[in-house]
């Protein structure tokens, strides 16, 4: 097998430069950026190598097509040389059917019939020159979404987005949704090529259209848009355009034929598959596909049917990957809930932890009301009740901004929390952007948290041995061997408080009836001066455990509870989280 | 900014304090239930349509001062074997208005049956009311509820509103009383 030969023959089947690079297995990126100039000199170089060493032998047969050498190839590239080679006319016929066809891609009026004529089929040679040489130039295997003469629309569409969005990235990475007809037409190629070359390994070889693609127009469009291309795992700027041939299904129709049950089926099954041609049902449909069948259809009887037109590029979607902020959230109000509380469609509280975190963040992307909704996610290690207020370092908090123009300053992430916290109700006091495997520990730490909590809470009955006084006061007061009883509760070995908790009545109607062991870790009591019946209980307890409920015990649902500690009746009145122990963001910014 | 915030900021009014199931319920009343004096029941609506079942404080029961026992095991059906599964909770006991939840069974050989008063679905019975049957006489409207009961919001809805609200009730136990 030999490179020239397999290029002569994707030559001889319609095939275009860069799909010829493409079918040869060269995987340099830089050979792609000028196809042209390329194909000529590697073909010199061949054909040089070819005569030099041994007319009779063909060297290349024995080299495995990656020792080609890509790379050493590239480096070796020199536009003016391969320009002043095309000129001489010196070359052997195929050579110089690649230059006929540079000058002509170029717009030369220099019209080499009889030359084009010998690397075409007959059949269309009888055509007048001017249709026929705009048929010829649309690629039979790519349909045009390769060759240069197409990209500068394409060049126009992306630039019109990415002027729209405004964003400052200085790379982009760039993804296409090209006809699937080029599916098709690939594995035809790659069957001729099979047919003529027994050894022709196409899974091996074949450069994927979307390699080539980024290769080559996305190294151009990259200086047409004026930042850098990179992979889509370095830049978070991912670009996609869209490409439509206007015959891709009438051209897919004949797979229908050719696998006649697989198309049935999923027409029996419409629910599951909505759309009959897709990347993926043309793949599964391509594999059974034999040259001899395929040549057996009308349409390919004459090989792969020229492309009545390109395809061109009908849509352009630009990207930017998510930035997460990520801070903690102090909340002071006993009336806000953490996100909007909607019953029936009716909004609950006047407003919401999370919608006073995204007011200035949507302000400074220039989000509508709208946008704001499905642009920005809250994300929160946990949250506490409406009338629960979270004091300390607050809580760990993230928010996702979706297709960010750009990662906001210091300077204006400190404004954000200044405007955050104007109101009182939410304090932040730092924002960072954080990343995604940051996230992860932040949905992590919701299950594996402890927490600290305050609760005000009151006694409501005497104790069993309370000394009433002598003149007969009543009142119930919380007195030093209450708050010792507290203090020194402790109901099982392993730890502190072992609590057995149903799931409460007010998550009954969405959680499972389940009974829940959870552990309070440090129970602390002090009374309250000028308050005789109340007292602070100060606890430390692990994730889940449900604190209102053991302290008013909920009729008995929850064993034991504070009534048991205290040996009298008790009720809470007030409930804030004192400390959320989960170092994060991960930064000494706070 | 400087900020201390103590959990002392926030003591509220302690003349007018609530209890647990004031705080979360609505409470409701009905009496005389299938004709019977003073077999008055209270259902108490959390306001996501959880139900508890107890005994309404006119209830005849509170004037009697004989020992007696609660006994979920009603026909042959035994309430204490209920149990349910996930969120919808399949496999609760279906209940209906007439439905019996439990027989309260004193040590002179009377018995009376407390009726649900309403449809849905078995949730939780009060297991400790069996071994400790007191705390139905001491804090009927909450350690001494008698069953947990979840239904639509359609039938919660409905039940609600076909009940006596606490004032009525009230109102209702005046008229009694002047005309006894």
């Amino acid at each position: 097998m030999n490179d020239s030969k397999i290029i002569k023959l994707c030559k001889e089947l319609g095939c275009c430069d860069t799909c010829c690079l493409r079918y040869i297995g060269l995987k340099s990126p830089a050979a792609y950026e000028e196809a042209k100039q390329f194909l000529v000199k590697y073909v010199r170089d061949k054909t040089e190598h070819a005569n030099n060493v041994d007319p009779s032998t063909d060297q290349d047969e024995t080299n495995p097509p990656e020792e080609i050498g890509p790379t050493a190839e590239q480096d070796k590239i020199e536009p003016a040389d391969c320009a002043n080679h095309s000129k001489e006319q010196d070359q052997t016929e195929l050579a110089d059917g690649v230059n006929q066809k540079t000058e002509q891609e170029a717009g030369s009026l220099q019209n080499d019939t009889e030359k084009t004529s010998c690397d075409r089929n007959g059949a269309e040679s009888d055509e007048p020159p001017a249709k026929k040489q705009k048929t010829d130039s649309i690629c039979v295997s790519c349909i045009g979404v390769l060759q240069e003469e197409n990209w500068p629309q394409c060049y126009a569409m992306v630039k019109e987005v990415l002027d729209k969005k405004r964003y400052e990235c200085d790379t982009f990475a760039c993804a296409l949704s090209a006809p699937i007809a080029t599916m098709l037409r690939e594995r035809y190629i790659t069957l001729c090529l099979k047919e003529q070359f027994a050894d022709y390994d196409a899974d091996k070889l074949l450069t994927p259209l979307k390699e080539a693609w980024k290769w080559s127009f996305g190294a151009h469009l990259a200086a047409h848009v004026g930042i850098t291309l990179d992979s889509g795992a370095v830049s978070p700027l991912l670009v996609t355009l869209n490409l439509e041939y206007p015959d891709d299904l009438q051209e897919l129709e004949v797979l229908k034929t050719l696998s006649a049950s697989l198309f049935e089926s999923r027409s029996k099954q419409r629910q599951r598959f909505a759309v009959e041609f897709t990347r993926r049902s043309v793949e599964q449909a391509l594999r059974g596909v034999t040259l001899a069948r395929l040549r057996a259809q009308p349409a390919w009887e004459g090989g792969a049917p020229a492309p009545r037109a390109q395809a061109r590029p009908v849509s352009v979607q630009a990207a930017h990957a998510p930035l997460y902020l990520g801070g903690r959230y102090i909340k002071l109000s006993r009336t806000l809930p953490q996100t909007p509380w909607l019953v029936n469609g009716l909004r609950m509280m006047h407003s919401s932890v999370q919608e006073i975190i995204f007011g200035p963040i949507a302000r400074l992307y220039g989000m509508s009301p709208d946008e704001t909704e499905y642009r920005l996610k809250f994300m929160s290690a946990g949250r506490e009740d409406v009338d629960v207020r979270c004091l300390g370092d607050g809580r760990p908090f993230a928010v996702e901004v979706s297709d960010p123009q750009r990662t906001p300053t210091a300077d204006e992430l400190r404004r954000m929390c200044d405007e955050i916290s104007e109101g009182e109700q939410v304090i932040v006091k730092s924002l960072v952007p954080v990343s995604r495997e940051e996230l992860a520990e932040l949905k992590k730490g919701e299950e594996t948290k402890c927490k600290t909590y305050e609760a005000l809470c009151i006694k409501l009955s005497h104790t069993e041995d309370d000394e009433l006084t002598a003149n007969g006061d009543t009142a119930i007061r919380v007195t030093e061997r209450d708050i010792a009883n507290i203090n020194s509760y402790r109901n099982s070995d392993s730890s502190r408080v072992l609590l057995s908790q149903r799931t409460p009545i007010r998550v009954l109607h969405r959680r499972p009836l389940l009974t829940r062991t959870r552990r309070i870790l440090d129970l602390t009591a002090y009374p309250v001066a000028g308050h005789p019946q109340l007292f602070v209980v100060r606890l430390r307890t692990e994730a889940g455990t449900y604190v209102k409920e053991w302290a008013h015990g909920e009729a008995g649902r929850t064993r034991p509870r504070l009534q048991d500690a205290l040996r009298a009746r008790a009720d809470i009145l007030a409930l804030d989280v004192a400390s959320v122990d989960l170092p994060w963001p991960n930064t000494n910014t706070l | 900014m400087t900020m201390e915030f103590k959990i002392l900021d926030s003591i509220p009014d302690l003349t007018n304090l609530k209890s647990f199931t004031e705080r979360y319920f609505s409470k409701r009343y009905i009496t005389n239930v299938n004709g019977i004096k003073n077999n008055d029941i209270m259902i108490m609506f959390h306001s996501n349509r959880i139900a508890l079942l107890s005994l309404a404080p006119s209830h005849f029961f509170f004037t009697k001062a004989n020992d007696f026992k609660v006994n979920y095991s009603v026909g042959n059906v035994n309430r204490l074997r209920n149990s349910v599964k996930g969120k919808s909770k399949k496999g609760g006991q279906h209940l209906v208005p007439k439905s019996v939840v439990c027989k309260i069974e004193y040590d002179d050989g009377t018995s009376f049956d407390v009726p649900c008063c309403m449809k849905g679905t078995l949730v939780e019975v009060n297991e400790e009311l069996v071994k400790n049957p007191k705390l139905l006489k001491e804090c009927p409207d909450e350690d001494g509820y008698i069953a947990i009961i979840l239904s639509s919001i359609a039938i919660s809805e409905a039940t609600k509103s076909e009940m006596l609200t606490h004032e009525e009730y009230l109102k209702v136990l005046d008229s009694f009383e002047i005309n006894d």
